[in-house]
């Protein structure tokens, strides 16, 4: 397929937001201050379940600067309660901003304190005393679903909150005369995102206008905006919401908190701004937390490592609310990954517990089912005396089955895994390292080498969610200077470089003077959130398709200045001029004047000036399943091969990653800087979560990890040599090629590690089937197996 | 207690009322409005916070304003020292270039870390890169492209001062 794109796109163009951030003067939510802005602090629940009997918040109003404090109770009366759940199969409940029964999970706001600064709301939080009646705690995904348990919702009756099924004809029967089923039970840890910019709001009433301007460290402004005016019962068109300079999000500001809806009510009611910034340990709480599925998973295989067959049920802790259930739902379809698989049963169940919400995180639901799939195909190599390279290689689905229509009715749009596993084994000398193994191994280096592939279903299509589409508006000021207008906002992704990039490719005005508006409601044309990779895929085009109809407008009114036909002409060097006599021209300055100021000299039924707006909806979505409940919701498929180096010191435990190899493919790039340096940022959240990061509960329910003191991101030191490449397979389903690039890093590490680690203790037979691999970790299962005799 | 602080920012001299309790990154913030230093974690981990104090990168949120009283500190504001002749500093400019930043929230910290390390005047060796920014947290970029950033404004950083 030929894609009709030009430079700048496909150049690694410097980007233009870095300039203000590297000189300080970005501006993101705790930046802003206006004049009389008051600043609240939040009281939280200090157990994980329990009824609230009484809140004595006389003490902490009497404290100096506090100027209102507020109960679950006081609020309920005058707020509409959210809309929780995403889906008809989900079972709705009732959430207030504060909690005003019961709380849910330790930490959960149930009072705020509004002062005059922080230090003095915090002050007076301490003063606020709540009586609890303790419930049982429900912190056991499995333990959750017996009869008789607690539960978190009463009014859900049941712990069991979501239920999904999928199956094939005739999988038992595959199963059965299978000549190996390989069996399994696989967790995959909690984690969270942790942008180093925490969650913060500032909410503005204006009684003379009565209207609202929201700030919010957000990635979804338009559909916050539909919120706000919901539970107020407000007009959404006085609501404006402003996502200024946001400093991250990985799927966790996508969505829309307790917190955030509370600020606007506190600011009509007290007439003042009110701010809130969300402090570390509050995050780690309150933030959303990702993974935390249990599979029980099998697979069916020949002799010769032919897969046939996959059966599993996974037991998803959806924590507390349970907002959104697509993180069971992405893991249930893409269960079969990149392997010719068509034989497939699936039980989901979606629970709740006294956890935090569960909900986006970058690789949500994909990244728990390509951990756990690479995870049993290690092993299945393994029990078949196959080299894991060999088994993936025999088993992928080949380049030119593409598009492919997996098992569960996915439409993954174009992939060639066979050239990206062999590249991959390449560039590491696969050969060469196994020899070096065993070198290592008899001077007492246990050296592993993981294998893995990953892929990422990008571009979520969900109604009512992620919604299939995004828009940009164009216009050309008289001045010669083009805005584009951005439906979905950026947090670090570099939308402002990339969007300006798309458009000067099509209509003739140079980078720099084109400047891109996002994360403002008021400006920008609606948009769902940025996540799910979706930029790429689905608001890049909406750009593309913008300037080609700002394309076609200047050709249109060249045309009938040089009398020559529009397809005729071409745009170059500031000029439209006919492709056959250059000499033939006009200025496109000429041009904008005429559209804005001399509209006699418009083509008929043009209407004036310059401003289009352009959507790009994506093409190969479906909307409602098949009679066998088969549909594609996702709209690319970008994946990567991994081979990672691993040395294990048998003694301490420690893991140092020697070497990381990827190559990686997420189709044409706008940008391969952007996406370089993303996929980096990706695999380094990815090594993370493999081996630093969890969030752990005890069995009442306390988060035990609310600092980064015991919640550990990696840091500069713990940055392996990484060697990536790419191999470029566009996605036929959008003009530019692209599928999304943001995610695809972060799953390689958890399986390549794993399995790189067990291949290093192969000589112990250590089974890694929990992570992170932390060194206690390793170190007990040196233990418990050098209990046993070795075999391996 | 609000008392009096009197700090020389930027080569500029401030003063603004402090309780005893006031951080440092809050006075800076709050009461002078300088704003590019950011705040993260405020237990001295993320290092988004860090500045210079009397010519030592620190976390600002490890500090109370009253303790640097008198003293001298400089953050992002004042890295480039004559923005009329350079908008940016090398090291700024050696970020911008090696794509050594995505949401930007760290950054400020970080080139702080940077300018630290390589104000003690030798040329620092990758391993010594990589210690200095080990208290500054990145989410996004994976730290690749900083530690190429500060490795290409050390080499020149002997006619930066």
């Amino acid at each position: 397929m030929d894609f009709p794109i030009n430079p700048p796109i496909g150049e690694r163009v410097r980007r233009k937001e870095t300039e203000r951030f590297v000189s300080g003067t970005g501006r993101y939510v705790d930046d802003l201050l206006p004049a009389g802005t008051l600043h609240v602090s939040f009281v939280r629940s200090s157990c994980a379940h329990a009824r609230i009997k009484s809140i004595d918040v006389e003490a902490a109003r009497a404290m100096p600067g506090v100027r209102a404090v507020y109960t679950g109770q006081d609020i309920a009366q005058h707020v509409k309660p959210l809309r929780v759940g995403g889906s008809s199969v989900l079972r709705p409940v009732k959430l207030y901003p504060l909690a005003v029964d019961k709380v849910r999970y330790f930490g959960e706001p149930l009072a705020v304190v509004v002062a005059d600064n922080r230090y003095l709301a915090e002050d007076a939080v301490d003063a606020v005393s709540v009586d609890y009646e303790l419930l049982p705690v429900v912190i056991d995904s499995e333990a959750a679903m017996a009869p008789g348990v607690a539960l978190v919702h009463e009014e859900a009756g049941s712990n069991i909150v979501y239920k999904y099924h999928f199956a094939t004809d005739g999988i038992d029967k595959v199963f059965q005369d299978a000549d190996i089923v390989i069996k399994e039970r696989i967790r995959s840890h909690r984690i969270t995102a942790c942008p180093i910019e925490t969650r913060a709001y500032l909410a503005s009433f204006n009684k003379e206008e009565d209207s609202l301007t929201m700030w919010s460290a957000t990635a979804n402004p338009h559909s916050l905006r539909g919120r706000i005016a919901d539970i107020l019962n407000f007009p959404e068109g006085k609501i404006r919401v402003i996502a200024p300079d946001v400093g991250g999000s990985f799927g966790v500001k996508i969505q829309t908190y307790q917190e955030e809806l509370l600020l606007p009510y506190l600011s009509r009611e007290l007439g003042r701004p009110i701010k809130w910034c969300e402090t570390r340990v509050e995050h780690l709480r309150n933030g959303r937390h990702g993974r935390d599925q249990i599979h029980y998973i099998e697979m069916a295989l020949k002799k010769d490592g032919t897969m046939l067959g996959i059966r599993d049920k996974i037991i998803a802790d959806m924590g507390s609310t349970y907002t959104v259930d697509h993180s069971i739902q992405a893991a249930a379809l893409y269960m079969t990954g990149v392997y010719q698989i068509q034989n497939y049963e699936v039980n989901a169940l979606g629970i709740a517990t006294n956890k935090t919400t569960h909900g986006s995180l970058r690789g949500i639901g994909k990244a728990d089912a390509s951990y756990i799939l690479e995870r049993l195909v290690d092993i299945a190599a393994r029990e078949l005396k196959i080299d894991p390279i060999d088994l993936r290689m025999k088993n992928f689905i080949p380049a030119e089955a593409f598009p492919y229509r997996n098992v569960t009715g996915a439409l993954y749009d174009s992939g060639q895994y066979h050239l990206a596993m062999k590249r991959t084994a390449e560039m590491a000398d696969y050969v060469g390292l196994r020899k070096e193994q065993l070198e290592l191994r008899k001077q007492g280096v246990y050296r592993g080498i993981g294998v893995a592939f990953v892929m990422e279903p990008t571009s979520s299509s969900r109604i009512h969610a992620t919604g299939g589409y995004a828009s940009c508006r164009l216009r050309i000021d008289p001045s010669g200077a083009a805005t584009v207008f951005s439906s979905m906002s950026e947090q670090g992704q570099g939308h402002e470089t990339t969007l300006a990039q798309i458009i000067a490719s099509q209509i003739g005005i140079p980078f720099d003077k084109i400047t891109v508006i996002h994360g403002d409601t008021l400006p920008t044309p609606y948009g769902f959130g940025t996540g799910s990779s979706r930029s790429s895929v689905v608001l890049m085009p909406s750009a593309w398709v913008a300037g080609k109809l700002m394309r076609d407008k200047i050709l249109g009114i060249a045309a009938r200045q040089l009398k020559v036909a529009p397809e005729n002409l071409q745009i170059g060097d500031g000029k439209v001029f006919a492709k056959e006599n250059p000499e033939q021209s006009v200025a496109v300055m000429e041009i904008i004047r005429t559209a804005y100021g001399a509209i006699h000299l418009l083509p008929e039924n043009m209407e004036p000036g310059l401003e289009v707006t352009g959507y790009f909806i994506n093409p190969n979505i479906d909307y409602a399943p098949d009679d066998k409940g088969r549909m594609n919701t996702f709209s690319s498929y970008p994946y990567a091969a991994v081979i990672a180096l691993v040395d294990v010191d048998v003694e301490t435990g420690m893991i140092k990653i020697v070497k990381y190899f990827t190559v990686h493919d997420c189709g044409n790039m706008i940008n391969p800087q952007i996406v370089d340096t993303q996929q980096q940022g990706s695999i380094m959240q990815g090594i993370g979560a493999a081996l630093y990061e969890e969030l752990r509960y005890d069995e009442d329910g306390q988060l035990l990890t609310s600092t980064f003191m015991d919640y550990r991101l990696p840091s500069a030191e713990e940055v392996p040599p990484l060697m990536l490449e790419h191999i470029v397979t566009p996605n036929p389903f959008t003009p530019l090629g692209a599928k999304g690039a943001g995610e695809t890093g972060m799953l390689g590490p958890p399986p390549a590690l794993c399995s790189a680690v067990e291949d290093a203790l192969s000589p112990f037979g250590v089974k890694v089937r929990e992570t992170p691999l932390t060194p206690d970790r390793i170190l007990n299962l040196i233990e418990k197996a050098q209990a046993k005799p070795a075999h391996g | 207690m609000a008392k009096t602080v009197v700090l020389t920012v930027n080569g500029k001299s401030y003063s603004g009322e402090a309780e005893s309790r006031t951080l440092l990154v809050h006075f800076l913030r709050d009461a002078l409005r300088l704003t590019g230093t950011h705040v993260g974690c405020v237990v001295g981990r993320c290092g988004a916070c860090t500045v210079m104090w009397n010519g030592t990168a620190v976390k600002s949120c490890m500090v109370f304003a009253v303790q640097a009283d008198g003293d001298e500190i400089v953050t992002i504001e004042g890295l480039a020292q004559d923005k009329r002749l350079h908008p940016l500093h090398p090291l700024q400019e050696a970020f911008w270039k090696n794509d050594a930043v995505e949401c930007g929230y760290c950054t400020p910290g970080m080139l702080m870390s940077a300018y630290g390390l390589l104000s003690k005047g030798t040329k620092p060796t990758e391993e010594q890169i990589k210690k200095a920014i080990s208290g500054n947290l990145c989410r996004c970029t994976g730290y690749g492209n900083i530690i190429a950033a500060i490795k290409e404004a050390a080499a020149a950083f002997g006619d930066l001062k």
